[in-house]
């Protein structure tokens, strides 16, 4: 089997945050084309670990290659698109069209104080159309529903072309259906567009499903494959506890996701 | 028709062409710095660093020196204190701008008490004289009000990104310190210049409400920042005509047709 390009590579990772430990040790790899589902506990350093990733923490020891290249030195952050999870907690009263956030994506340290091209802009439809979103493209943001404000996040997100997109619980709040929708539009991106995601999120049956590495979390970090014959709770156990049970059935994937 | 002739002729006068340019510019300018800061939510900044500049005009007057130049020095000290003061964990937005404010203001008290008073000349930055603008303070104007728009014309997409989430504009690279500190000192000019035309204690009457319309009306950011920019521009044609009309004071009017079109926005949007 052909090796794939090691997209992260994290090693001996340790984050305080308000003086407390929240990641320690932590070492793992993620290549290229991988769609990785990040769980754990509440507390359990989720969100630390995006952040210490895009390097928008300080770490307290250890090393993250991007690309290959120490996040210390890395420069080429277009290739990295996230998505906090309080994004589509905006002020539902600013002025803004979808189209105009998306192309917010188009913004780079390479065009600062210069107007968006056409090419932008063609890129900003592409994303819209990508994420099927294009019909609503002139609505203001403040009128879109919980699962359009994902779909527009992602689509600015995607609109800077990354190589990888980390999304931190961007399905909180909606309904199951559109849940699904949303994690399948994900998964388009992820075979059509070969971009790797990590996306955290709660949704276990979502990740034994679609995804196929589960990151589990628990202050340490363990990164398994998601093989057919693999046994999710021995993975989970460690994280949410000895009596944690995930009743889990390989058929569910059939019945939530219907495309599989 | 005689008033409307009368109107007529005023157009021939340069006084009043020097007012109608003036306060053209200062208008456009205060509408779209207003509008941003009424999303970043800190309009009173605004009102803050009228009333600071206050303190600048005193002591250009008592200095001998062009009260504009004194009132800008003293803004952008202003502004500079306020961030400083957020900065270092000092004081909150909106006790650093009542700060601010107390210390501007009272600095012009003293320094007026000092020189026994300036009475008229005083009064006129108080309360805003459009129609003493000589070609002097129109020059000062236009530089500094066109300066002010090309600045937030060229840097438009990366204030919008600041503005509406700082920590992913800060993310996808956008220099958001130093331009935040130039969007501060944009605030302190604009302000600055508005001051012949308006007042001290009217401007930031023009800073918000052309914005705050606009807001009714549900627009995308670039129509809400057109139509902030139309507002304003148009109470402040219409405010110093009308105050030609029936001979009353310009700034007044103008802050009254700002909030004419402001209550028929707001009504229009709860009607529609």
């Amino acid at each position: 089997m052909e090796k794939k390009q090691a997209v992260l590579e994290v090693t001996d990772l340790s984050v305080e945050r308000s003086n407390s430990l929240v990641i320690e040790n932590a070492s793992f790899t993620i290549h290229k084309g991988d769609y990785v589902g990040i769980v754990g506990p509440n507390g359990g350093g989720k969100t630390t670990l995006l952040l210490a990733l895009l390097n928008s923490i300080p770490k307290t020891k250890g090393t993250i290659r991007l690309f290959g290249q120490d996040i210390e030195t890395f420069s080429n952050w277009e290739k990295v698109a996230y998505v906090p999870q309080h994004a589509v907690n905006f002020d539902p009263h600013f002025p803004l069209a979808v189209r105009e956030l998306v192309s917010l994506g188009r913004v780079n340290q390479n065009n600062i104080g210069k107007p968006l091209k056409k090419t932008d802009w063609e890129a900003v439809d592409d994303s819209l159309d990508f994420m099927g979103i294009s019909n609503i493209a002139n609505k203001r943001i403040g009128q879109l529903s919980g699962g359009q404000k994902q779909r527009v996040f992602v689509a600015k997100a995607l609109v800077r072309k990354p190589e990888i997109i980390l999304l931190d619980e961007p399905v909180v709040g909606v309904d199951a259906e559109t849940q699904e929708k949303f994690y399948k539009k994900l998964s388009d991106l992820n075979i059509q567009k070969d971009i790797t995601i990590m996306l955290v999120t709660h949704d276990l049956t979502a990740v034994f499903c679609r995804m196929s590495k589960v990151l589990c979390m628990n202050r340490w970090v363990n990164v398994a494959e998601i093989t057919k014959d693999m046994q999710p709770n021995e993975v989970l156990r460690k994280a949410y506890g000895e009596h944690f049970h995930f009743v889990f059935h390989k058929h569910e994937c059939k019945r939530v996701f219907d495309d599989e | 028709m005689n008033e409307l002739f009368d109107i007529f002729r005023l157009f021939g006068f340069q006084f009043f062409q020097n007012a109608l340019i003036g306060g053209t510019i200062a208008a456009l300018a205060c509408a779209w710095v207003g509008l941003f800061l009424i999303l970043r939510k800190e309009a009173m900044i605004g009102d803050g660093i009228a009333h600071t500049a206050f303190g600048g005009i005193a002591l250009g007057l008592f200095l001998g020196v062009n009260p504009i130049l004194t009132a800008l020095a003293v803004s952008i000290l202003a502004v500079l204190g306020i961030s400083y003061m957020r900065r270092k964990g000092m004081a909150q937005s909106d006790s650093a701008i009542a700060v601010m404010l107390a210390v501007g203001f009272s600095t012009g008290l003293i320094i007026i008490s000092l020189a026994g008073g300036f009475n008229v000349e005083l009064f006129s930055f108080l309360f805003g004289s459009i129609l003493t603008i000589d070609q002097t303070d129109l020059i000062i104007v236009s530089i500094l009000g066109i300066s002010t728009i090309l600045i937030l014309g060229i840097f438009y997409k990366e204030l919008l990104s600041i503005t509406f989430d700082e920590d992913d504009a800060r993310l996808i690279g956008v220099p958001v310190k130093p331009l935040s500190l130039a969007f501060n000192l944009l605030v302190a000019i604009t302000i600055v210049l508005s001051i012949k035309v308006i007042g001290v204690i009217l401007v930031v009457a023009l800073l918000v409400l052309p914005g705050l319309s606009a807001l009714q009306l549900n627009l995308s950011f670039k129509k809400t920042t057109l139509v902030a920019i139309c507002f304003g521009v148009l109470s402040m044609i219409t405010g110093i005509l009308l105050s030609a009309v029936f001979d009353v004071a310009t700034s007044g009017v103008i802050v009254f047709t700002a909030a004419a079109i402001f209550l028929f926005t707001a009504t229009y949007r709860r009607l529609e």
